[in-house]
């Protein structure tokens, strides 16, 4: 098995993680995570999950593919990892998030921002409604807001785009400047 | 101990002393026994409810929507009838649909569940014109205790405390009444319900955008833009009893739940009975309760909530059905609520019970991002390990290939845990959690697993700012997350090799028919499965 390194991000968490299986001995890996090295163990259940051993302790784990994500249960908490390439797009040029997209289908509650304005990291941008609960979306970096393409009251789909972002002309300035640097 | 007039047989005439947790002090008898019950509901209650009702004998009758066809509480039916499109307002919430099908099976009580139709009056009264018994509070008793306000005065003039306030939220008014008894005060929807309409009002400036706001969202949610305002109580604890009245005059009281950790205005752990609550304050609650359900004449199962603080209670409403953390009073007092509600539903007489035993905690697992201020998440569950042991009981209609929609709320299961005392209970909860797995619907079970092992939590420290005080911002564990990574890369690398007997059988064989049961898992791999 040739070793090849992996980056990875969590769904929800932006930061990239660099991740790869530097050796496997029978049921011993040895994987780095960014510049940490473990030692793991894994043992195959009847279930299709396994119990995999790391720091000395024991965790039930299950692991699927859906499209792109990696599922994995670790006891009861849950993950889904997605290629950080996807990612990584959208990250150009400063930009947490490209787009604000639908989580789920639900309805368009309320859109507090329109084009052409700036926004900060944390600003509250569009509130939908589903499984009867409403849920806000917030700029996940300063940006510049450019196209606003729901209004309040509509349905929107699992994965509709609701709001195109630019990188605000500070956050462009800040890394030009790191560049230069 | 059971009533002189019991007769001890169920419908089918066995004998039914004796037989399980249900037989305790309740009268078995059903007097006007019905044959066929329709359950108005979907989820682990429908499923819940039909459990029961075969306890009776009774032939039960599912409804579903076309998002539901496929789950547990169809199968579980002995039959199932579809009434309409996935939006719950054109299925669920359609009295028509669910009328018409009860006619159209031959059902003869309908149980409505919680949530859904279950506190409409139009829907009881629906019922009754149709000659199909509610099981519930009668139309007029629900409406009554359905709006606040009206809610209030019957509480008032039974002499039980409430928040002090004012009924109507005119601007003067509001504003001379904050000034009298001083900020925060509480703005609240007369027809309101899970935080919707209500709002905080921390100074008299912002009173009036607070008024507007409410009585907006008020009316967006529920037609209905009235206003009260109440004094703002900052760390109350939410303490609620549970009543059963009888349809001869008859009420009893089983006891208190704490339910005062809530994330959004909703409850996600409850127990039985209240920690620290005294001997003495218990009995003046479950006094109060009493005298307002005998205000009301309520019948069949209800819940009078308050709110206590220091040594003071206060009514806050009544939930006039079943509460989703019912099973902590029915581990305590052995008992089976719905079966209870089924007997008073048919004439069955409600008697005292006897001593409650032991502590119940319940958690309620949401397909919900705990990491992500509660943002609801849906999905196909992939893998779902279930908690067993004494004392562990998990209501849920999940199975794997499940799948969870985002056209209703996102209770995936409640887990519920007995024991002689608290740290038992606690303890057997912590352990069912640790052993609880489900793959592919994002949730919150690592979350309150963490909550309830908490020493804060532990020492029960305990009020509705729980959440806010002691676990804001909460992240899932480092080592968690290493354990995840490791297990992506692995996978990704499919460095073990083999396919695991389990996920051969999880695909779907070649050239199966379309809809089949595993359709949905097609484009899952489970570990250690090529491509």
């Amino acid at each position: 098995m040739g070793r090849a390194a992996m980056k990875l991000t969590r769904v929800g968490d932006s930061r990239e993680i660099d991740a790869e299986v530097i050796s496997r001995d029978g049921s011993m890996i040895r994987v780095r995570i960014g510049d940490r090295q473990l030692a793991a163990e894994f043992a195959p259940n009847a279930d299709g999950g396994g119990i995999l051993t790391l720091d000395g302790r024991r965790y039930a784990v299950f692991c699927a593919r859906r499209k792109d994500s990696t599922l994995v249960s670790v006891g009861p908490a849950s993950f889904e990892f997605k290629p950080a390439q996807a990612a990584a797009r959208r990250h150009a040029r400063g930009l947490a998030a490209a787009e604000i997209t639908a989580p789920m289908p639900g309805k368009v509650l309320k859109v507090m921002v329109r084009d052409g304005d700036l926004v900060e990291a944390g600003q509250p941008l569009v509130v939908i409604e589903a499984m009867k609960m409403e849920t806000t979306l917030a700029a996940e970096s300063a940006a510049l807001v450019k196209r606003v393409r729901v209004e309040e009251g509509q349905m929107v789909d699992h994965g509709a785009v609701m709001i195109e972002l630019s990188p605000s002309p500070a956050s462009s300035l800040r890394q030009s400047a790191r560049r230069d640097a | 101990m059971y009533l002189a007039d019991s007769v001890c047989t169920r419908p089918n005439g066995r004998r039914s002393s004796g037989d399980g947790a249900c037989a305790s002090f309740f009268d078995r008898t059903m007097e006007r026994p019905f044959k066929k019950l329709l359950v108005a509901n979907r989820g682990e209650i429908a499923l819940r409810i039909i459990r029961s009702a075969r306890r009776f004998g009774l032939k039960t009758v599912a409804v579903y929507s076309a998002a539901d066809a496929r789950s547990a509480h169809v199968g579980a039916a002995d039959e199932a009838i579809a009434i309409g499109p996935a939006e719950a307002a054109r299925s669920y919430l359609d009295i028509a649909a669910i009328i018409a099908a009860a006619k159209q099976s031959g059902a003869d009580a309908i149980h409505p569940g919680y949530g859904f139709l279950s506190e409409r009056p139009e829907f009881a009264q629906a019922a009754a014109d149709a000659q199909i018994v509610f099981v519930g509070p009668r139309p007029e008793v629900m409406a009554a205790l359905g709006d606040k306000v009206a809610a209030r005065r019957i509480a008032v003039a039974a002499a039980v405390p409430v928040v002090p306030g004012i009924e109507g939220a005119e601007l003067p008014a509001a504003r001379e009444y904050g000034a009298q008894v001083g900020y925060p005060i509480v703005v609240k929807a007369a027809a309101g319900g899970g935080g919707r309409g209500m709002r905080v009002v921390d100074e008299a400036a912002q009173l009036e955008s607070a008024l507007d706001s409410a009585a907006r969202e008020a009316a967006a949610a529920f037609g209905d833009g009235r206003l009260f305002v109440e004094k703002y109580l900052a760390h109350p604890r939410h303490v609620e009893i549970q009543i059963l009245g009888d349809n001869h005059g008859a009420v009893i009281a089983l006891g208190e739940r704490e339910c005062s950790i809530q994330r959004r205005y909703q409850k996600i752990i409850e127990e039985s009975p209240a920690p620290g609550l005294g001997a003495e304050m218990r009995a003046k609650m479950i006094d109060a309760a009493l005298k307002l359900a005998r205000a009301a004449h309520y019948t069949n199962a209800g819940t009078v909530e308050f709110l206590v603080e220091g040594d003071s209670f206060y009514f806050l409403e009544v939930n006039a059905r079943l509460q989703v953390e019912h099973p902590v009073t029915e581990m305590r007092f052995g008992c089976d609520l719905v079966c209870e509600q089924l007997r008073i539903a048919s004439g069955g007489k409600v008697s005292e019970p006897a001593a409650p035993r032991g502590v119940a905690i319940e958690c309620r697992i949401n397909a919900e991002d705990p990491e992500h201020d509660f943002r609801p998440a849906t999905g196909t569950v992939l893998h779902l390990s279930v908690p067993g042991g004494p004392g562990v009981r998990f209501d849920s209609h999940l199975a794997r290939g499940a799948e969870v929609t985002p056209w209703y709320d996102g209770l995936l299961g409640k887990l519920v845990c007995y024991g002689a005392d608290r740290e038992e209970a606690r303890g057997r909860l912590v352990n069912a959690l640790d052993e609880f797995a489900l793959l592919g619907v994002t949730n919150n079970a690592a979350y309150l697993r963490d909550i309830i092992a908490s020493a804060q939590f532990r020492e029960a420290k305990l009020s509705t700012q729980f959440i806010d005080s002691f676990f804001p911002g909460w992240k899932i564990g480092q080592p968690e997350i290493d354990a995840a990574i490791v297990a992506a890369v692995i996978t990704a690398g499919d460095a073990l090799g083999g396919i695991p007997p389990d996920a051969a059988s999880i695909r779907p064989a070649a050239g199966a028919e379309r809809r089949s049961p595993w359709d949905d898992l097609r484009n899952f791999e489970l570990w250690g499965a090529r491509r």
